[in-house]
């Protein structure tokens, strides 16, 4: 991405942010982070009003966490009752949350009920202004202040990647010729097997397409996709 | 309990396949069938047979000199239309930023393949929707 200046210092791990194209490749990087500092998780959250009902499984953006793990806690628990999840709204200093911290209890102890030692949370904000989180989650003891301070600078540069290259909404940005390409196929009503078939990709990676164009066109169905882009001229 | 999960590995090295194989037993959240082959046209001839795969995970570099710019598309060409992850020790080859225009899915590197990022890959690419 050519928009970050060098002032923008990313030290040494911007080579691998310069490289992440997708979701998986953002995965690696969150993960290794998170094994890098002693950690075994990472999650990414999704930060809304304080007062709306919240639940931890539908505020992950990416995350490594244990299959069914949020699931099972939502069950159980009320994630906007979580003293960490509040502290959220109070602060965005990065906070560090224990297992066995006596001032907690247990209704508010996210690290407990997730059966845990260790969590630290980076709070990060999109470029928009959008609010999230970075969770760092583990059994370890302690973390140190350098290697604190380490794991937060990462997580806003890698945070600030992953934004600009999956989460932030592209409406007016313009079309890459491969989706251009997808589009023309769709405006000859082909469906995603089709189109995957014709264009030798996986029919994952047209409906991902798929999604960027109705983001990029700011449309709600591949109808009014369709009929944008011939308004547009983007398709004859 | 849900259907198996068919992937396919693509490998030169068997050693590769036993290896897979125990950490496709560590993923508890899939029933996963690993199914193997040494060659990209036995991969091929796989593909044709119609047996199910789901997934399939190919070794950048395949004997004599084949890499995922040649086999991916073959793949592709052969119908393939489900998910192709590509495995490497070497992912900071330049050419490697070009993984999406030769019909691959996703990168990988060897190092970083744990039950963790079996279970990421599969949520992702097979199970969510």
């Amino acid at each position: 991405m050519a928009t970050l200046l060098k002032n923008h210092r990313r030290y040494h791990f911007d080579d691998d942010l310069e490289k992440a194209l997708n979701r998986v490749d953002f995965f690696r990087i969150f993960h290794t982070m998170s094994l890098r500092f002693g950690f075994d998780h990472f999650a990414i959250l999704q930060l809304g009003n304080e007062g709306d009902a919240c639940m931890l499984s539908n505020r992950l953006a990416l995350h490594d966490l244990p299959s069914g793990l949020a699931e099972e806690y939502d069950k159980r628990h009320r994630f906007g009752d979580s003293a960490a999840y509040k502290s959220l709204h109070t602060s965005i200093i990065p906070s560090i949350w224990k297992a066995d911290d006596p001032q907690l209890g247990h209704s508010s102890n996210l690290v407990d009920q997730l059966g845990f030692e260790m969590l630290i949370c980076v709070p990060v904000t999109g470029l928009n202004g959008a609010r999230y989180a970075v969770l760092f989650l583990g059994d370890c003891e302690e973390i140190d202040q350098q290697a604190h301070f380490e794991l937060c600078y990462e997580a806003v540069c890698a945070f600030d990647y992953f934004y600009r290259l999956v989460l932030s909404n592209k409406a007016g940005l313009g079309l890459t010729p491969r989706e251009r390409e997808i589009l023309r196929w769709i405006s000859h009503g082909k469906t995603a097997s089709e189109i995957a078939l014709i264009v030798s990709v996986s029919e994952h990676t047209v409906n991902s397409h798929t999604a960027t164009i109705l983001k990029k066109l700011d449309v709600v169905n591949r109808t009014q996709m369709v009929a944008k882009a011939i308004r547009e001229q983007i398709i004859q | 309990m849900t259907e198996p999960i068919h992937i396919l590995l693509v490998d030169d090295d068997p050693a590769e396949n036993l290896i897979m194989r125990g950490l496709m037993k560590r993923v508890s959240s899939a029933e996963i069938r690993l199914h193997y082959c040494e060659t990209i046209d036995a991969a091929l001839d796989f593909i044709k047979s119609g047996k199910p795969v789901s997934m399939v995970l190919m070794d950048n570099r395949l004997q004599p000199q084949a890499d995922f710019r040649e086999t991916v598309p073959a793949m592709r060409q052969q119908g393939f239309i489900g998910p192709i992850g590509v495995i490497s020790s070497s992912l900071a080859d330049p050419y490697f930023q070009k993984f999406e225009e030769y019909g691959a899915d996703f990168r990988i590197d060897k190092a970083e393949l744990d039950p963790t990022a079996i279970e990421f890959i599969l949520g992702e690419y097979l199970t969510r929707k």
